[in-house]
């Protein structure tokens, strides 16, 4: 059983306010034979430097840096130890010292973490947090096994060698005790590779419809291929720094608070713990759940890591209702369900009424029940599913895609037609834009890895 | 004249043999990289065959008995401790108060019901299953966890109650040297 004690709980505080001024990012293959990583890696920086409406000359703000933290999930992707060295040489930013980050699927999200909390002590004024993942070196089903290793090896990893058979079961359970149909998690496909169509760093963007998603080929049922992420090969990274420098950079820089929460890698050995209540929950809301004769919470339902980091940054944040506080949120869609799983441990409703984020349309850009927009859209990105998933740089791109809107640059980053080149595509004829209205204050995204052992919860609050 | 071009040959190899000795080139005994495609960029294969040694550590009770058919779980002995029941997955030490665990062998036949299940149709690299297969998730009385298997035959269901089996003839010494059966009575 997991007990708390008081230290346990205590609520994160940075010593001094810390913010997110600029984004960069590459786009992102499946195969990706054009540049090394390390150039890859300097795309998205010089995007960050030279395209985000900085008020000092890149070379300039390039000076402000004084710390480095660089988010890699797998070594044997790369096939290069120590990337970070080489990287960070190649970026120029020598002798300066930098970090490798390294926890999973939620790397990105914790190469900010350790960035915010270089500068939240005053270890640093400018931070940049960069990720990569190269995941072109070996074909798919070596890359599945790879990042099946990410299984405890010893129990789980023989029994699938392939990520989606560790969320499938937990798909079946979640249909079984919540009542969902799998076509609320087609829906989320659906969605998603579709807002992908907007992107020009989008792997993956297609216009499906349900029947289309349930009708792909199966990977682990009740997980067809079109629910699931890419693997891919790029590049993204934000610059984070103390307040004094963000405004002395920008006009529009983003208040961040980040916090984190870890469980079991293996499902197996999650034990039935009473649920952590959000600061909009009741005590007692959550009886006929879990009240049941062997009921476990969190299960094969839920995330208690994405619960704690949620219960934390909350607090920190002092956010009362995420759905009603919340302008977007960029959530991991790994999978349909994870995605799914996500929406009650951070409380966009209830543990067991998950479905109905979807259903009642709030997740949407425009509300397909009302035409009106969303609530809370979700993944306007194209999230994992839709756009990218270089497992590194996951969270570092999602936290890019969150500024970006709140300061009103979805279609400077997503609609120029010369962005679309580069990536050697053309911008679509029918191209919509995503971006969230103009009084938008804050953004919520999620870094997940594992079957939930390592989450971050990011929040950047509109500072202007 | 035959004889003299003999002779310079001789000279000549000699003095070649003689060259080579002194001047010691460092050979390429490797095998030559492959170029997979030069456009847009040059791309080579670059292959990797690898054996890492593993050890089971305090675990080892648990792969032995699965080659000799027994299902073997850990407990915490401490009786101060909150948490008394089963680990399958073992754990050789208690993770709420880090004392030493303790073996328990559950009596065959093991008896459990599936907690969920997925039918594995895309494998990755390396399978050691035909696929498809169900691979299980099953809850066993007494323990605190639900370890993961696979179903040998048959059509898994939430529910379903299950019997153990053991690989005892041809074992793979890993954990899948025990799967589940159907069990209905």
């Amino acid at each position: 059983m997991i007990t708390f004690k008081e230290g346990n709980l205590r609520i994160p505080k940075w010593n001094r306010k810390v913010f997110i001024v600029a984004g960069g990012t590459t786009a992102y293959k499946k195969y990706f034979p054009e540049y090394k990583l390390e150039e890859l890696a300097m795309i998205a920086f010089k995007n960050m430097l030279e395209d985000n409406d900085l008020k000092m000359d890149p070379l300039e703000v390039k000076g402000l840096i004084n710390f480095a933290t660089y988010g890699e999930f797998a070594d044997h992707f790369q096939d290069q130890l120590l990337c970070e060295a080489k990287i960070h040489d190649y970026l120029g930013l020598d002798p300066l010292h930098n970090l490798g980050i390294k926890t999973g699927g939620a790397t990105g999200g914790s190469a900010i973490l350790a960035a915010a909390m270089a500068v939240a002590s005053g270890y640093a004024d400018v931070a940049l947090a960069a990720g990569w993942e190269r995941m072109d070196e070996v074909d798919t089903r070596t890359g599945n096994y790879y990042i099946a290793t990410a299984a405890c090896k010893d129990f789980e990893t023989r029994l699938g060698r392939v990520y989606s058979s560790y969320y499938a079961p937990m798909a079946n359970r979640f249909a079984e005790t919540f009542n969902v149909s799998e076509v609320t998690r087609a829906k989320i496909a659906v969605k998603n590779h579709l807002y992908a169509c907007s992107s020009p760093y989008a792997q993956q963007a297609g216009k499906y419809t349900v029947d289309e998603v349930l009708a792909s080929p199966m990977s682990a049922y009740p997980l067809r291929f079109l629910e699931c992420c890419a693997m891919s090969a790029g590049a993204a990274c934000v610059l984070v720094c103390d307040e004094e420098t963000a405004y002395k950079l920008t006009d529009h820089p983003c208040e961040l608070f980040i916090c984190g929460g870890t469980h079991t890698l293996r499902v197996a050995d999650r034990r039935h713990m009473e649920v952590p209540l959000l600061p909009h929950e009741t005590p007692g809301m959550y009886k006929d759940l879990y009240g049941k004769e062997g009921a476990r919470y969190p299960g094969f339902e839920s995330f208690l890591a994405s619960r704690f980091a949620a219960w934390l940054v909350y607090r920190m944040a002092d956010i009362k209702n995420p759905l009603e506080d919340m302008d977007l949120v960029e959530l991991h869609d790994a999978f349909t369900i994870s995605d799914l799983q996500t929406y009650g441990d951070i409380g966009l409703r209830p543990y067991g009424q998950e479905q109905d984020y979807i259903e009642s349309g709030d997740a949407y850009y425009i509300n397909p029940n009302t035409g009106k927009p969303g609530k809370c859209p979700s993944n306007l990105s194209g999230g994992l599913i839709g756009t990218m998933h270089a497992v590194g740089a996951t969270g570092i791109f999602q936290a890019a895609e969150c500024l970006w809107q709140l300061q009103q640059k979805y279609d400077k980053f997503h609609g120029d037609p010369k962005i679309w080149k580069k990536w050697w595509k053309e911008k679509p004829k029918d191209w919509q834009s995503l971006q969230i209205p103009k009084n938008s204050k804050q953004a919520l995204w999620v870094s997940h890895a594992g079957v939930g052992s390592h989450v971050t919860v990011g929040i950047l609050r509109k500072s202007w | 004249m035959v004889k003299k071009t003999i002779q310079k040959k001789k000279k000549l190899e000699t003095k070649k043999k003689k060259q080579t000795k002194k001047k010691e080139e460092i050979k390429f005994i490797g095998k030559v990289t492959k170029i997979r495609q030069t456009e847009p960029r040059t791309v080579i294969e670059w292959p990797r065959t690898l054996t890492h040694v593993h050890t089971y550590g305090m675990l080892s009770p648990f792969f032995k008995g699965l080659r000799e058919g027994k299902l073997m779980a850990t407990r915490c002995p401490n009786k101060n401790c909150p948490e008394n029941r089963l680990w399958i997955p073992p754990r050789a030490h208690c993770p709420d108060c880090h004392t030493e665990m303790t073996w328990k062998t559950l009596p065959n036949p093991v008896i459990g019901k599936i907690y969920s299940f997925t039918e594995v149709v895309y494998a990755g690299i390396g399978i050691e299953l035909s696929t498809p297969y169900w691979q299980v998730d099953v809850e066993l009385p007494g323990l605190a966890t639900i370890p993961k298997s696979y179903l040998l035959y048959g059509k898994p269901y939430i529910g379903m109650k299950v019997k153990a089996e053991f690989r005892t003839k041809n074992p793979t010494n890993t954990v899948l040297d025990y799967h589940w059966v159907p069990y209905e009575k």
